[in-house]
């Protein structure tokens, strides 16, 4: 045994004392997701160059991502800012994981620029715990080579439910293989609830009483079954098990987006339900090489969702989410935790961003800036965001939110609507209890 | 098939053989040619225009850094394993207690618990002992290895003959030199092959180090090749592909170190109830 | 084992004990973590929100769920398929089919073939869900190289037959492990025995079940015992290949309890289906190791 332990003790021995700098933690720390770096580096490297602190900050793979953010906030081993998904904030706040910024902010001269409704994704119990880095609209992307061999007219406005199928149809029968991509199953996570099911469900029945929801808000009491859900469910029966407009394996590619965006490149999809940074995203959302817009628009084209086609029905649906940064409530140094939170949403770094990514300005500052208003596609996309909605972002959404795109999963296994919706019922009971449910007929 | 001592193939054999190896290999075509291809699409297709670019970049700046991460991270737990493990599978071998090797067995079937079921009380314990580092996973794998590795351990300790430590006891030697110079020498095919399972599997180790690291600079390759998926960007096949091969190799590399030892190892692997 | 320790011992106690402390303490971490899932299974502890902090003792409640709802049996029997297809059968019936071939020959062929199965089994996890999941796909190998010369339309097995890919994968990467174990199993039957058969005028097929098989049982049990509770509870692989899709089709009990405890942050739950796992792969234990014992 001597070669092996000698080959190995050597060098372990002589690493361990290199192991150990690493465990002391800089003055601030940050931990944000690989594809929103082009805004976050900047902010940090201004920030170390103004104040000479240095950074620490985690950059993470995507993949894995909300995981860790729970559990780091949970053990309280959070770095001090955390880039997350707006639909986290309401839960990790509720467990006083987060610290409210209302009182910095007020202190901060470039507060007053945010727009008020879009803070509520990043509040809970009226206190801002997070800011918002973008907003977002939801619609229905099409290549517009594979619509005109299908002889389909452009630009599409499909106005219910059966003109998207019948669509779909036709790009089917010219040979496309994912001829309609509407995420579904527990693999493509907050993408199944926010660009599947919640847009359909918006549109499958009347606004009263929120019937066209996840939740009642008036009453804060979870649907459990409804018309609306039913309506949806059966479209993704539709789609998957019964017309078989695309294979249901897409949504368990080894990495489901960048197969997605590898297949519409080779015209492969026909239309891709999905949200308002796809703009950028289809080809590289850190906008590296990213074609020229003129260049983008001859490939793609969007329309909005339409509702399901009845007359009580939404003529279009939308629905918002987006990240958010906040701050911890292990975070040591506050102020200073601060000043890196600001400095990455300072004036210049974030609107270059916002306007270089086509994202969704949620300052006035920015979106009232003459490059946001001269830029075409998000005047377009910021009409659209005018009658949009945000998720059900109250404790226990993390667990709807799963249940919904289980229950998905199911109904791409060929399990029925009625046992499909009974499961995901009596799931949510067992969670939220029999009276936080309720059932419309 | 059969059952003879004779070195020669029959050629059915051989062709059957030969068979089995290309069946095995072939899925690999798609990494090689993706890896050699400066243009690769993640399309199995033959290289558009061959260049070592891909490797390059696979070598270079923080792949590079995950690299020796990985190496550090490998060798330590391995190392930590058979030194944690040694001791106490030699006094597990020797010493008499009663119903050592039930309890034994019950610690093999508590491991058998998924990892992903205690990755939480892990993590509080880690971080609670302020080892959310390189060094933390090196600990957490090697308590989570310790069941099979002391069992196997001190299985191969059970076939190291009595009588010649007892020999060496009678020259005059001490326990540390009976130790050094009969046990360990005689017992050193197994201790490889427990090393070089321990290696391959913190090698491959991605959930740890996903939620253990606390800065970039101590990702290792398996983390940096999910951020090479670049989830919400173009994938870069040629450098996902080359980046691929670089992380192979080493366990490789130490297979073949450690490869004459395998077969007198794993001799010592079988199971005594 | 004999009662009285050895003399060389005997002086050294404190040494021996001290050796082998690091390990006894690691250990009881381990039995730490084991008994805090045990202990929160019967609560409805959660990642994050409100039930972080504030979590109650549940019962048997979430027991109960692991049979009333849906999740749990369904992934148990593709658990059970998926270890039994690609560990019972697969790693272990290649393994020894090649382990018999390549039994005492040397050279180039013999370096090659284990060479090549060794490959499979030392590339990283994820590594190999990219390859399997390149292989498997419609522009891939198997359909460019099999399906399409046939003249078949090229197969989208990732949609059609996950579970098969996936247990081919599995055997794929783990025979290696079944071949080291028979080849050094096989190696160490005495040449005498198999010889005398021969002389009694034994066929290859009869030498191999009446001499072989029954001295190297216990090794095949020993394989039997690994490889299930290993399978049993792998996750990498599938994780990344498929993410238990399409639908369900792939979703192994790993992969289950991996989403209740952290997608849908149900711990409690989550700790309530470690357990099971781990009484159904300790009774599988059992049944080996009396399998192991038997011929005494």
């Amino acid at each position: 045994m001597k070669k092996p332990t000698v080959l190995a003790l050597l060098p372990s021995l002589a690493l361990a004392g290199s192991l150990m700098p690493s465990v002391a933690m800089a003055d601030v720390s940050i931990m944000y997701p690989e594809f929103i770096t082009a805004l976050v580096k900047p902010g940090i490297e201004a920030y170390e160059a103004n104040t000479g602190i240095k950074v620490n900050a985690v950059k993470m793979p995507t993949v894995g991502y909300e995981q860790r953010v729970a559990v780091d906030l949970a053990a309280g081993t959070a770095p001090d800012i955390v880039v997350m998904d707006s639909f986290m904030v309401a839960e990790l706040a509720s467990a006083n994981y987060l610290h409210p910024l209302d009182a910095q902010l007020k202190g901060w001269d470039q507060y007053k620029y945010y727009i008020k409704s879009l803070l509520s994704v990043a509040s809970y119990d009226d206190k801002v715990y997070a800011l918002p880095t973008d907003t977002d609209v939801r619609m229905l992307w099409y290549d517009k080579s594979v619509m005109k061999k299908a002889g389909i007219a452009l630009p599409w406005s499909p106005k219910s439910w059966d003109d998207v199928l019948a669509a779909s149809e036709k790009i089917k029968a010219q040979g496309v293989p994912y001829s309609f991509v509407l995420p579904a199953g527990t693999k493509r996570a907050e993408a199944t609830t926010m660009q599947g099911v919640y847009m359909a469900l918006l549109g499958a029945d009347t606004p009263k009483d929120d019937r066209n929801r996840l939740r009642n808000r008036k009453e804060g009491k979870w649907i459990g079954d409804s018309p609306a859900l039913r309506r949806t469910l059966e479209l993704y029966r539709q789609v998957y098990v019964e017309k078989q407009l695309t294979p249901a394996s897409i949504n368990y590619e080894t990495n489901v987006d960048a197969f997605v965006r590898t297949a519409i490149t080779k015209h492969q999809v026909g239309i891709l339900a999905s949200g308002s940074w796809e703009f950028s995203c289809i080809w590289d959302c850190n906008g590296v090489n990213l074609p020229s817009v003129e260049e983008r628009n001859a490939v793609l084209g969007w329309a909005p969702w339409p509702g399901m086609g009845r007359a009580d029905t939404l003529k279009t649906t939308n629905i918002s989410g987006g990240w958010t940064i906040g701050m911890a409530q292990s975070a040591k140094d506050k102020k200073e935790a601060f000043k890196l939170l600001t400095t990455i949403f300072d004036h210049g770094n974030f609107s270059e961003w916002t306007v270089a990514e086509h994202r969704m300005g949620v300052r006035t500052d920015i979106t009232e800036s003459p490059e946001y208003t001269q830029d075409a596609y998000l005047a377009k996309a910021t009409k659209l965001a005018e009658n949009t909605t945000s998720r059900d972002t109250f404790p226990g959404y993390n667990v709807v939110t799963q249940l919904i795109q289980q229950a998905t999963g199911n109904i791409l296994d060929g399990m029925s609507v009625d046992d499909a919706i009974t499961e995901y019922k009596e799931s949510l009971i067992d969670e939220f209890g029999e009276d936080q449910v309720i059932v419309y007929k | 098939m059969t059952i003879n001592s004779d070195q020669k193939h029959t050629p059915m054999a051989t062709l059957a053989l030969v068979f089995v190896a290309i069946i095995w290999i072939s899925p690999f075509s798609w990494l090689f040619v993706n890896a050699v291809d400066t243009q690769a699409t993640g399309e199995l297709r033959w290289p558009q225009s061959i260049g070592i670019g891909n490797f390059v970049s696979a070598m270079s700046g923080s792949a590079a850094q995950q690299f020796m991460n990985s190496m550090i991270l490998a060798l330590g737990t391995a190392t930590m394993t058979i030194v944690v493990a040694a001791g106490a599978a030699y006094f597990l071998s020797r010493v008499y207690i009663p119903g050592k090797t039930t309890i034994l067995w019950a610690l093999v079937v508590m491991r058998m618990m998924p990892t992903n079921g205690v990755l939480v009380p892990i993590y509080f314990t880690a971080e609670k002992s302020g080892l959310l580092n390189p060094l933390g996973v090196m600990i957490a794998l090697t308590i989570l290895n310790l069941p099979f590795t002391l069992l196997l351990l001190k299985n191969f300790f059970d076939t190291v003959p009595l009588e010649l430590e007892e020999a060496a006891h009678v020259e005059g030697a001490s326990l540390w030199e009976i130790l050094r110079h009969v046990v360990l020498p005689l017992s050193r095919a197994g201790i490889a092959v427990v090393w070089f399972f321990s290696f391959t599997s913190a090698w491959n180790e991605f959930l740890f180090p996903l939620i253990f690291s606390r800065t970039d600079s101590v990702f290792p390759m398996s983390m940096g090749l999910y951020s090479a998926f670049g989830e919400h960007g173009a994938i870069q096949y040629g450098f996902l592909a080359a980046y691929s091969i670089v992380y192979a190799i080493p366990a490789i590399g130490v297979y073949f170190l450690l490869r004459r030892n395998m077969n007198t190892g794993f001799a010592g692997v079988g199971v005594k109830g | 084992m004999r009662k009285k320790i050895n003399p060389w011992l005997a002086g050294n106690i404190p040494l021996l004990v001290a050796v082998a402390l690091p390990a006894a303490l690691f250990l009881s971490v381990l039995v730490y973590f084991a008994g805090w899932a045990i202990t929160f299974s019967f609560t409805d502890l959660e990642t994050i929100g409100r039930k972080s902090v504030n979590w109650d003792w549940v019962g048997l409640k979430n027991y109960i769920r692991l049979f009333t709802r849906q999740g749990f049996l369904q992934s148990l029997w593709v658990t059970v398929i998926f270890t039994f297809f690609s560990a019972v059968i697969g790693q272990t019936i290649i393994g020894f089919l090649l382990a018999v071939a390549l039994r005492g020959k040397r050279g180039l062929l013999k370096t090659t073939v284990e060479v090549s199965i060794m490959l499979g089994w030392l590339l990283p996890d994820i590594v190999a869900a990219f390859l399997w999941s390149a292989s498997a796909s419609q522009t891939g190998l198997i359909n460019r190289v099999i399906i399409e010369p046939l003249g078949f339309a090229p197969i989208n097995f990732m949609n059609d037959y996950a579970l098969v890919v996936v247990i081919i994968a599995n055997t794929w990467k783990g025979s290696a492990w079944s071949y080291l174990l028979f080849s050094a199993a096989l190696d160490a039957v005495p040449k005498e025995i198999i010889e005398a058969a021969k002389v009694d005028g034994t066929t290859p097929i009869q030498r191999l079940w009446k001499v072989v098989i029954p001295m190297i049982r216990p090794h095949i049990a020993t394989n039997m015992l690994f490889i299930t509770i290993w399978t049993f509870t792998y996750f990498p692989l599938i994780y990344a290949l498929t993410g238990g899709g399409p639908g369900n089709d792939t979703n192994v009990l790993a992969i289950f309890l991996y989403q209740t405890s952290f997608d849908v942050h149900r711990l409690g739950y989550g700790s309530a289906i470690s357990v099971a796992m781990l009484l159904i792969v300790g009774a599988l234990s059992i049944f080996y190791l009396r399998l192991l014992k038997e011929p005494k």
